[in-house]
């Protein structure tokens, strides 16, 4: 038989939809996400227990008494186990879902119902979409959607469609034929037919396929919580996979709660919405004799004003709560920001990940964590919904991932290494210590090797290597299974104390949880320890420069992992942020240390906070540096900043006229004089910061014996004959030629090559990196000081003139208007040295990062910040 | 007036084809071997306006595919209905809506009441169809269910009825469209025989008041006999005989017919009039020995003087207790005929086919040994 390649087919149609399609696949997820989110805030936005009024009334409303009593407690449990918000995340998917899965599939089975061809057409896509594994599109679909809930709704979608259609067309279909006569006979037309006569009599039947419409996407969703769509299937997904029993089990009640509500209050809808159900309903009633009050059941506008009442306080009490909130927000480093975080459910994912929620949580950034699968989350990293992970096993492990998903993701440097792989048995198993021992115990282990995921780099190593390496490949089956049955079964053989051989890796709890031996590996099958890192999507870096900064720097000792992990397990399930609370409490000093706050102190807020600055510059490299300093000082004392690039001749118009309040680098008396002197009627000089200037010519400090102009007289072997010029339109290169060089008696020797000051610094850079002679025209300040080592010729006869003062202008009145502001510039003074080290970062970072550049600096240099902008 | 015109229904391959076979002679079980099923084959009848039209047959005799031709549910393969002068077979869907919704109205077998509705909302559908207001329409469905016997259950529910009074809610939902045309479908079958009895003397106590067209499908020779003004009986989608009760009793068109109309109680249905000699059969010496030479002779020997409708039941007692035969009188008291003993007894016997002849037109028949006339194939199509 040739092999049919489906497989790579689907893989060309995924890929082809992914690159030319992106745009619906964005409008469906902005669509979904709206919808999900506007219910979410609805439902979750409450009280919870005015939320469980609510929908106890509607079960009140729906079902009588007493279902509306277990209504309530049902609800009330949940929100004393925790699990509100998860809970109303559920239901809000379930809504959503379940309100578009409707809404396709009572067309889509009238459809089928009234047509043979259709119907026949349908029935096979249903089929595959009720059978087909969730995960074989749950995963396609987090490629298209990204990690969250879109491909959550998706997947619950197609999997609970089939029902509805299903049952909307039986419901049509079983209508009594001779009631379509009739309406037939009397003339009603087709459409009439279907609305007075066929879906009113099929409602029944339709509503017990919304019933079960809702059930699948509840159950739907908890799979969902594989791929981020968060609420109770995330709870319950990760509970899982930690084994971490009783958080399943409160997860699973709180499924089993809402099941129940949901099964129990569609159901009675349909005795709401269908004539035939309330004229069963009003039999019913007129049956019942005794408990006549339990069977009472408020009218629906009692209801209704039951519902709104409760709603009202709802909304009032949110309001005030969120007016209360309003005035504790202080300025922090993350200004609520948003940072998403994924991780896989292993251990030192887990804690690691919980450790920075919680360090981002204390500057002030808001965070999301998800649960996932290591194929989702990487694919979610590489997209940008999930912004770094901590938990990546490079080389190996996560070499897959890494290779396909390397060009959208930045590795931010190991944290924790190197890891081992292994086979391990428990203690109690004697004489097998090392990896040579099992050969021949094949009897004793039951000739099974408990692996984990298949897919896992572990397991490939496993059988590739390991097994061969000591003859075991004949003797073991590597069993795969999965991390938590991997685990389970290790925990079954240790209370029975049978032997069991499985494969783990350090570091993992489990040894700090059984008494564990691991087999020793003398022919090193297992290859070289494994780097845990850091892994962000591509960009990060210049989303947050401070966050990714952290990372970059974020390291961790066995120790501390170890008591970190043991602190968390010690909190219990639930409750990780507890036990990262403790852990940091033990460790003073470490959040200061794991993150550091930009200028040291923790930013403040400014008096005038909140009003906008704008910042104009010409791109010379003093006043980038400066201009992008103040922008970042500025906002972090709470002010708002416009940052315009203009020519000197536009800034200073625009500053006159007031569009601009203020530029950092007038050169003044001489080079700006033109402008100063036009404008001067609607500027303020607001100080100097920066001064004296100077223009020079320099050389490298290993160029021996030419410290002075003086010097390079009788050199010019030395230096070939050249010295190295700028433009030849600069005013420099005119006082060059025509005073320094005729002053020194050095005009015949040298020859002044002009060209471009980009040239020139490319010129000296070469030579620097060959060791050569060189002389250059430069002036100061200027960053190529504080990259290179280099020496400025000594001027004895003042043949450059005086130097200049760097000034800030700003527009007439800016000290009236931002008087905090302008008393931070009148006091604004950079050293050479400062300013050197700030235009090589503001360098080194590129063009277009200067912001991130500048905020790398103020990081590097802690109290600047409050050395520039003192706050009270 | 209702005319039906040698129409075909052929369901199944290739109907047409099959339409033309048919006419060519072919039998329906040749058809049958081809996958097409005739259900109903080359019927042709005209109904009087204000007459009630009876189709009967056994299940499976196509009687009615007939019926929802009539009214466009079924679409003839073959053949016209005309109805008022309009071609329906030739209308459009909508236009074919619009006259089932005004001129037609329908009862069915089950009552095909919506389960939904209220009674009064049942009664009002033909007309909601219509688009009439509600008030407008909530008055005129009051009226229809008080015709029908059930004012004072408008607000019930059609599950809280007998079988006998949802049928009067059908039958209240047919009337109050006021259409001129009434089909029915076996429309008494599923009820018990005394619930069955109430409503064919309702539908004829109404039927003399309203005065509408009908056409009713029943399997059941007797409310054959009792409502149907003239019956049409089919068989194998075929209309083999048209005609009379009396016809259909005293001339069945053949066996087949014979052998349905056997059971029936002939002493009611037929008349004097169906059944009587010529007066001067009864000249000669009666029994007493009276000298009979003229009908004064007879009218005054006679035990009993009957009109010609009088159902021949009424005959038994007079000629049990004299010798001599019962006369016969006509509107204006003329003797037309006789009755005697042996005549009486001789027509409870077996059918009187094949020896029988008829003129198709008067109804009444020829002396049990008269004239032997081929009767098959003498269907007519009636006036």
């Amino acid at each position: 038989m040739p092999r049919l390649e489906f497989g790579h087919w689907v893989e060309d149609v995924v890929d082809w939809l992914q690159t030319h399609l992106s745009w619906l696949f964005d409008l469906i997820k902005t669509v979904l996400d709206g919808m999900y989110h506007g219910v979410d805030a609805v439902l979750g936005g409450g009280e919870p227990l005015l939320m469980a009024g609510i929908l106890a009334v509607i079960a009140f409303w729906l079902r009588g008494l007493l279902p509306g009593v277990l209504a309530f407690v049902g609800f009330a449990l949940i929100d004393s186990l925790a699990l509100w918000d998860d809970a109303m995340s559920t239901l809000s998917l379930v809504v959503v879902a379940a309100v578009i899965t409707v809404v396709i599939a009572v067309p889509v089975g009238v459809w089928a119902a009234r047509n043979s061809r259709v119907s026949a057409a349908v029935r096979p896509v249903l089929d595959v979409m009720q059978t087909m594994p969730a995960f074989v599109y749950l995963i396609p679909g987090v490629m298209f959607f990204g990690v969250g809930t879109t491909p959550g709704i998706i997947a619950t979608i197609v999997f609970a469609m089939p029902p509805g259609v299903r049952m909307t067309e039986l419901g049509i279909r079983q209508v009594d034929e001779e009631l379509v006569e009739a309406a037939d006979a009397f003339g009603t037309s087709p459409r009439d037919t279907l609305t007075r006569v066929q879906l009113p009599l099929a409602l029944p039947t339709i509503m017990a396929g919304v019933n079960q419409v809702i059930m699948l996407a509840l159950s739907m969703v908890v799979i969902g919580g594989m791929a981020g769509a968060g609420g109770l299937g995330e709870k319950v997904y990760a509970a899982i996979t930690q084994l971490q029993v009783g958080l399943a089990a409160e997860s699973g009640v709180a499924v089993v709660i809402l099941a129940m509500y949901l099964d129990r209050m569609t159901g009675a809808l349909n005795q709401r919405v269908s004539p035939l159900g309330r004229r069963a309903a009003a039999k019913a009633a007129a049956a019942v004799r005794r408990f006549r009050f339990a069977h009472y059941k408020p009218g629906t506008a009692v209801a209704l004003v039951g519902v709104v009442v409760l709603a009202l306080v709802a909304g009032g009490l949110n309001l005030a709560d969120s007016q209360g909130g309003g005035a504790r927000a202080g300025a922090k480093v993350g200004a609520g920001k948003t940072v998403n975080m994924g991780y896989i459910p292993w251990d030192e994912g887990i804690a690691t990940t919980f450790l920075w929620k919680e360090l981002l949580e204390q500057r002030g950034y808001t965070t999301n964590l998800k649960q996932l699968d290591a194929g989702p989350l990487y694919s979610g990293v590489a997209r940008g919904d999930i912004d770094f992970q901590t938990d990546a096993w490079l080389p190996t492990t996560h070499k897959a991932y890494w290779d396909k998903y390397r060009s959208q993701l930045d590795d931010l440097g190991g944290w924790y290494g190197p890891t081992s792989l292994e086979l391990t048995v428990p203690s109690y198993v004697k004489g097998v210590d090392s990896l040579a021992d099992l050969k021949g115990k094949s009897g004793t282990f039951g000739g099974k090797i408990i692996g984990i995921e298949a897919s896992a780099g572990e397991m490939a190593t496993l059988n590739d290597k390991v097994l061969k390496a000591y003859g075991l490949d004949g003797e073991y089956k590597v069993v795969s299974s999965s991390t938590s049955s991997m685990l389970a079964e290790l925990d079954r053989s240790i209370k029975k104390k049978e032997p069991i051989v499985v494969t783990l890796w350090s570091p993992h709890w489990a040894y700090g949880k059984y008494d564990l031996k691991k087999l020793a590996d003398p022919k090193g099958a297992w290859g070289k320890g494994e780097q845990i890192h850091t892994v962000a999507h591509k960009g990060f870096a210049r989303k947050d420069p401070t966050v990714a900064n952290w990372l970059k720097h974020f390291k961790l000792t066995e120790q501390q992992l170890t008591s970190l992990e043991n602190e968390i397990q010690g909190a219990g399930e639930g409750h990780e942020q507890d036990g990262v609370k403790a852990w940091l409490k033990k460790n003073p000093g470490l959040v200061d240390k794991l993150a550091p706050v930009p200028g040291g102190g923790g930013a403040q807020q400014g008096r005038d906070a909140g009003k906008t600055v704008n910042l104009g510059y010409f791109p010379w490299d003093e006043a980038i540096a400066s201009t992008y300093l103040w922008e970042n000082v500025l906002e972090d004392r709470g002010y708002r900043t416009n940052v315009k690039q203009l020519d000197p001749g536009p800034l200073y118009t625009a500053l006159s006229r007031g569009d601009m309040d203020v530029q950092l680098d007038s050169w003044l008396p001489t080079t700006h004089k033109q402008y100063w002197d036009r404008y001067k009627d609607n500027l303020d000089d607001v100080g100097s910061w920066y001064g004296p200037t100077s223009l020079e010519l320099t050389v490298p400090s290993y160029v021996k014996g030419v410290d002075s102009l003086a010097d390079l007289k009788g050199k010019s072997g030395t230096f070939g004959g050249k010295i190295i010029g700028i433009e030849a339109s600069a005013g420099e290169m005119a006082t060059l030629n025509d005073k320094v060089l005729k002053a020194y008696g050095l005009d015949g020797e040298y020859k002044v090559v002009s060209s471009s000051t980009s040239s020139m610094l490319a010129e000296l850079d070469r030579s620097i990196e060959k060791k050569e002679p060189v002389v250059v025209t430069l002036w100061t300040p200027h960053w190529a000081y504080g990259k290179y080592d280099l020496k400025k010729l000594a001027d004895p006869k003042g043949a450059w003139g005086k130097g200049e003062r760097i000034h800030i202008v700003a527009h007439k009145g800016f000290d009236r208007k931002f008087p905090e502001f302008d008393g931070w510039l009148k006091h604004f003074k950079l050293s050479e040295g400062e300013l050197a080290s700030l235009e090589v970062e503001i360098q080194k970072g590129g063009a277009g990062n200067e912001k991130q550049s500048a905020r790398h600096w103020l990081d590097a240099h802690p109290g600047m910040e409050d050395r520039l902008a003192p706050v009270g | 007036m209702l005319q039906a015109e040698h129409l075909y229904k052929v369901f199944g391959r290739r109907p047409e084809g099959a339409v033309g076979r048919l006419r060519a002679g072919a039998g329906r079980d040749e058809l049958r071997a081809d996958g097409a099923t005739a259900a109903v084959i080359d019927a042709s009848f005209t109904v009087e306006p204000g007459e009630i039209f009876v189709v009967m047959g056994l299940s499976g005799s196509g009687k009615s595919t007939l019926l929802r031709m009539l009214n466009g549910l079924l679409e003839p393969t073959a053949g016209h209905v005309r109805f008022d002068g309009q071609d329906l077979t030739a209308l459009g869907p909508r236009e074919l809506r619009e006259v089932r919704s005004r001129q037609i109205s329908m009862v069915f077998q089950h009552f095909a009441l919506f389960p939904h509705r209220s009674v009064l909302e049942n009664a009002a559908y033909g007309l909601e169809v219509q688009g009439i207001a509600r008030a407008e329409r909530e008055r005129r469905a009051l009226e229809a269910l008080d015709l029908a016997g059930l004012a004072g259950w408008e607000a019930s529910w059609p599950d809280e009825l007998s079988g006998g009074m949802q049928q009067r809610v059908g039958l209240a939902r047919a009337l109050a469209t006021d259409a001129d045309l009434l089909l029915m479908d076996e429309s008494f079958s599923a009820l018990d025989p005394l619930i069955r009895r109430d409503m064919q003397d309702q539908l004829l106590e109404l039927q003399k008041r309203l005065k509408k067209t009908i056409v009713f499908i029943t399997h059941d020779l007797n409310e054959a006999m009792r409502l149907g003004d003239r019956i049409a009986v089919m068989r194998d989608g075929r209309i083999v005989q048209i005609g009379t009760a009396e016809d259909i009793l005293v001339t069945p068109a053949n066996d087949y017919v014979a052998a349905f109309t056997q059971d029936v109680d002939r002493s009611r249905v037929l008349t004097a009039g169906s059944i009587m000699a010529d007066p001067d059969s009864a000249y000669g010496t009666a029994a007493d020995g009276t000298r009979l030479r003229t009908p004064e002779d007879v009218l005054a020997a006679a035990p009993a003087t009957v009109t010609e409708d009088t159902p021949i039941i009424e005959l038994f007692t007079p000629c049990a207790t004299s010798g001599t035969a019962v006369a016969v009188t006509g509107e204006d008291g003329e003797l037309t005929g006789v009755v005697p003993r042996t005549r009486l007894l001789a027509v409870l016997g077996e059918p009187m086919a094949h020896d029988q002849s008829h003129d198709g037109s008067g109804g009444v028949p020829a002396p049990p040994s008269g004239r032997g006339d081929d009767a098959q194939g003498k269907v007519t199509a009636g006036a």
